[in-house]
């Protein structure tokens, strides 16, 4: 008998707890950003007001409640817009950025450095000889050249 | 034995502690750097994890083909990390008989070349001797992606639990087919010219081996750590048993030598 009520009373707790789901847990209305690359990951669930995102169909701004998508990312900036107002641009090689309900968006790319980390001499002398390889009767340089190229023209355009 | 076999026994004894010492050493300073690089790859992983989980995508039961890659490493002497990865493989083997099988590195080549060489159709090896880097794993994705479509692939390796214990696992990874056909696809809007299915069967097939490869090398240094410094322990037990033996055998020899010349001596008087 009190081992039946006993049981009853489990049962009716693990019902009320089971309602109670993740995407509740987390508060929706802020943006909550992962910048990850393979060797380092620069931000986790960080929370943010607005992040702008490189992606191959164009320069998007993400907000908190955007709706869920998967972005291919072109060569350029990711700039992470904290409450506070100030601003951090990474350069990315590319990559997928991916919207998740929730408000969660994490940025995964290959390569990703503070844009500041970068010097302009050093890109227009390798920007220099990758044009000179993008001619090469070689058809793998020629296509690691046209690569290299369109990283280093995005990563000059955001640098000046 | 005679006191001279107990000495270079002692002698060689004492050398093989000193190896496995430095080994433990060795493995023990690089234990730092490859549990970095596992929890950055894993974060790395958890971008495409988490959009599988939310669209529900799921490998196929029946696949026609399926691709298992087994990953390991070139070196020994760290307990049954190969062997354990060698055993769940089989065991998969079991239930698709007909799946290729893609090894990486050359433990875990040679032992499933010696009961499934006609699976394996592509290994390599030269890696796993640092913590593996993105430009390796995506130059083995390449590899491997040349052999053609596959409807299942699958990524066997050690799973990093702790210091002291790892466990074989698997990654799967999603061919685009099965992305497209996820439950919960809908949810996200793609946009169709991107072919966003198939970059991400891609980029997914990478990260698979590359954080396979890092949980991987973590749990070979964190078992060559542990093997080496039971090896120490026990070459150290050796060492106080022969030692005692060594002393206790030079004592007798002393002690013969003694009688032999007390009895010499008295018999003189």
């Amino acid at each position: 008998m009190f081992r039946q009520s006993l049981r009853s009373i489990a049962r009716t707790r693990t019902g009320t707890i089971g309602v109670r789901t993740y995407a509740e847990a987390v508060n929706p209305d802020v943006l909550k950003v992962s910048l990850v690359a393979p060797h380092q990951a620069i931000f986790t669930n960080k929370e943010v007001s607005q992040v702008n995102l490189p992606a191959s169909s164009g320069e998007m701004g993400v907000l908190a409640n955007h709706v869920p998508t998967v972005e291919e990312l072109a060569p350029g900036v990711v700039e992470v817009i904290e409450s506070s107002g100030t601003a951090s641009k990474y350069f990315v090689s590319g990559g997928f950025a991916s919207i998740l309900p929730g408000s969660k968006l994490s940025i995964s790319t290959v390569e990703a450095h503070p844009l500041d980390a970068f010097s302009s001499e050093n890109i227009k002398s390798l920007l220099a000889e990758a044009q000179k390889n993008a001619s090469s009767a070689d058809e793998t340089v020629a296509a690691e050249a046209a690569i290299e190229i369109e990283v280093l023209e995005a990563l000059q355009a955001a640098v000046h | 034995a005679t006191l001279r076999e107990i000495e270079t026994r002692l002698k060689s004894i004492k050398n093989i502690e000193k190896i496995t010492n430095t080994m433990k050493v060795v493995a023990s300073t690089r234990m730092g750097r490859a549990q970095r690089a596992m929890a950055s790859s894993r974060a790395f992983r958890e971008g495409d994890s988490d959009f599988f989980a939310t669209a529900e995508t799921s490998t196929p039961e029946t696949a026609e083909k399926t691709l298992i890659i087994a990953v390991s490493s070139d070196k020994g002497l760290c307990g049954s990390i190969h062997s354990q990865i060698a055993k769940a493989t089989r065991a998969k083997l079991q239930e698709t008989p007909n799946a290729d099988v893609v090894t990486i590195g050359d433990k875990i080549k040679a032992q499933m070349l010696r009961t499934h060489s006609s699976n394996v159709v592509l290994s390599f090896n030269g890696v796993g001797k640092e913590a593996p880097t993105f430009w390796e794993a995506s130059l083995i994705a390449d590899e491997i992606r040349k052999l053609g479509d596959y409807d299942k692939i699958e990524v066997m390796y050690n799973k990093f639990v702790s210091g002291v214990a790892f466990e074989p696992s698997v990654f799967p990874s999603f061919s685009p087919i099965s992305i497209e056909e996820s439950p919960k696809l809908s949810e996200f809007e793609l946009e169709e010219d991107q072919a966003i299915p198939t970059s991400l069967s891609q980029i997914s097939l990478t990260n698979a081996i590359l954080n396979a490869m890092a949980e991987g090398y973590a749990s070979e240094i964190s078992a060559r750590r542990n093997a080496m410094d039971n090896a120490s322990k026990n070459a150290g037990e050796m060492i106080n048993k022969y030692s005692i033996l060594y002393n206790r055998t030079r004592q007798a020899v002393i002690t013969n030598e003694l009688v032999d010349i007390i009895t010499g001596a008295s018999s003189l008087d």
